[in-house]
């Protein structure tokens, strides 16, 4: 294969996480500069892109939430957080918010089984959650909104 | 006296030993240590190495495996968390045991708040290794599971779709690039460097990760043997225990509390320790629902590459949504058990073969769960609710 820099240069998983804190997801833009920059068809970069779940390739929400549905999280009552998240957010898992704030996904084990349950909201980890502390973190961010920017745009 | 033998600190003092004694001593004593992989295989450490350093080649790479992606598993992020120092000499020592001069620590993309930190630590102990174009770097997980497996995190690290390949070769003598690698887990390297610099490290001591329905979920240190007694005193369950779960691969069986937890033990209930990484269910809960969930983790997980492992895993889910939502009728036991054994057998990477496992266990042990969701169905036809 007819890679530029293929063995001394940087690892592309480290170059798409990069691009991606720009703006919270990769745009064909930012690809097509990637496979440029790189000597790798954007065939294959989309592709690589799409495999790893934690790549997006559409704008997000300012907060992205992580919800962790694994047995120890479900065993923790997460099956009712998930329900209530969804609920309180009035969108689905895999859906932005109307307003543009959040991402809700679920995702496997997080590694914070010791914590259940437990989600990600932009990479950090919030544990041993229940419905009041659900409830104060949305307010929280949804104030915050006015502030700094945490990720997006 | 300190509490766990995996936060025993070696302050570069094991990597100025290893460089004392020459490579080929250095593996001679972890093969008296008798260190083995802590990643689920159990590989002797020193057999690896020492594969790698005999392979032919003008280039080698070490590659530490931080991708825990296992549910229940947790205690990799325990000791970066807390003895990342100790892990990253474990991997100085084995790129001079092998001669390599790139290693790659594979940290999953969940773990990203830890990598700040990390990344500090790597250049600490880079600085006081002085061990002249030996560099470490950490590349970032993006969410996928199947990553944890050997040659799919070699895909992963090259840049590609992180999807298993075939072996042979194995990675130890075409790894990275076609180069030999080595890759060993978090807990192998940590564990590496205390073996060389302490004379009374215990070859014994294993990390149990523990969680589900307990009042003290975290991680602890046991011996190999130790009884599950000991496990569910410091575990603290609220009610009686019912079953556990050896992750989500290895596997579901009754909690017997006078068994001594060893491979052979766990083995024998057709169940694999793994990482010991231990999720502990009470009898409030229906097995059919735990096994749900785990089978919803692989049809999610599944790279797509192999057809056993992408169509089955789905059909497994399916499966068993059906019986737990109280629509399975008997024959579809049988047709589950046939279609996990045929994953098991045909599929390519660990995460196929091991797929099936739940599904098995939780039937041979657990088959009144079974009975209750399939009974449910029979009382809805017999409401006439399901006509049929």
């Amino acid at each position: 294969m007819m890679e530029k820099g293929k063995k001394g240069g940087r690892l592309l998983m480290n170059i798409l996480h990069e691009a991606q804190e720009k703006h919270g997801y990769i745009s064909e833009h930012m690809l097509k500069q990637i496979s440029i920059d790189q000597g790798i068809p954007i065939a294959r970069l989309y592709g690589v892109v799409k495999f790893y779940t934690m790549f997006h390739t559409e704008p997000q929400g300012r907060y992205v939430i992580e919800f962790c549905g694994s047995p120890s999280c479900v065993l923790n009552d997460g099956t009712r957080l998930e329900k209530f998240l969804e609920q309180e957010l009035k969108a689905k898992v895999g859906a932005t918010t109307k307003d543009g704030m959040f991402t809700l996904y679920k995702t496997s084990c997080i590694g914070c089984c010791d914590e259940a349950p437990a989600m990600l909201v932009n990479g950090e980890p919030h544990t041993r959650l229940t419905v009041e502390k659900l409830t104060a973190l949305l307010q929280k961010l949804q104030a915050a909104q006015g502030g700094k920017k945490p990720q997006k745009k | 006296m300190i509490l766990m033998q995996i936060l025993r600190q070696t302050r570069m003092e094991a990597l100025e030993k290893a460089r004392a004694m020459g490579p080929d001593a250095v593996l001679a004593l972890l093969e008296k240590k008798g260190l083995e992989g802590r990643g689920g295989a159990a590989f002797s450490t020193a057999r690896k190495w020492r594969g790698c350093r005999d392979a032919p080649s003008d280039e080698r790479f070490v590659v530490c495996n931080a991708d825990e992606g296992e549910p229940g598993t947790f205690k990799d992020k325990f000791i970066i968390r807390h003895n990342a120092e100790t892990m990253i000499e474990g991997m100085l020592i084995a790129a001079y045991v092998v001669g390599a001069k790139r290693c790659f620590i594979y940290l999953r993309g969940e773990y990203e708040c830890l990598r700040p930190r990390l990344q500090q630590q790597i250049d600490d102990v880079l600085a006081r290794a002085r061990m002249d174009g030996v560099a470490v770097e950490i590349v970032r997980g993006a969410g996928a599971y199947v990553c944890g497996e050997a040659t799919a995190l070699l895909q992963s690290i090259q840049g590609f779709r992180g999807t298993a390949m075939y072996k042979p070769p194995n990675p130890t003598t075409c790894g990275l690039w076609g180069k030999p690698t080595v890759i060993n887990n978090v807990e192998t390297l940590a564990c590496a460097a205390q073996a060389v610099l302490f004379d009374d490290w215990d070859p014994s001591l294993r990390l149990f990760s523990l969680s589900g329905n307990i009042k003290n979920p975290g991680v602890y240190e046991f011996p190999l043997g130790v009884k599950m007694s000991t496990i569910i005193d410091v575990a603290r369950p609220a009610r009686k225990l019912k079953a556990m779960s050896f992750g989500c691969f290895g596997g579901i069986m009754p909690v017997d509390e006078g068994m001594a937890v060893t491979p052979e033990a766990i083995c024998i209930e057709r169940c694999q320790h793994g990482t010991y990484s231990i999720i502990l269910i009470d009898e409030g809960n229906n097995v059919v629902d735990v096994a749900c969930s785990i089978a919803k983790f692989y049809a999610y997980e599944s790279c797509g590459k192999c057809t056993p492992c992408r169509e089955g895993t789905i059909r497994i889910l399916n499966l068993l949504k059906k019986i737990r939502d109280g629509k399975g009728v008997k024959k579809d036991l049988q047709v589950l058990c046939e279609l996990a054994t045929h994953v098991q057998e045909t599929a390519l990477c660990g995460l196929g073969q091991t797929c099936g496992n739940h599904v098995l266990t939780s039937i041979q042990h657990f088959p009144e769960d079974y009975d209750y969701c399939l009974k449910k169905n029979r009382e809805n036809i017999g409401e006439g609710k399901g006509k049929k």
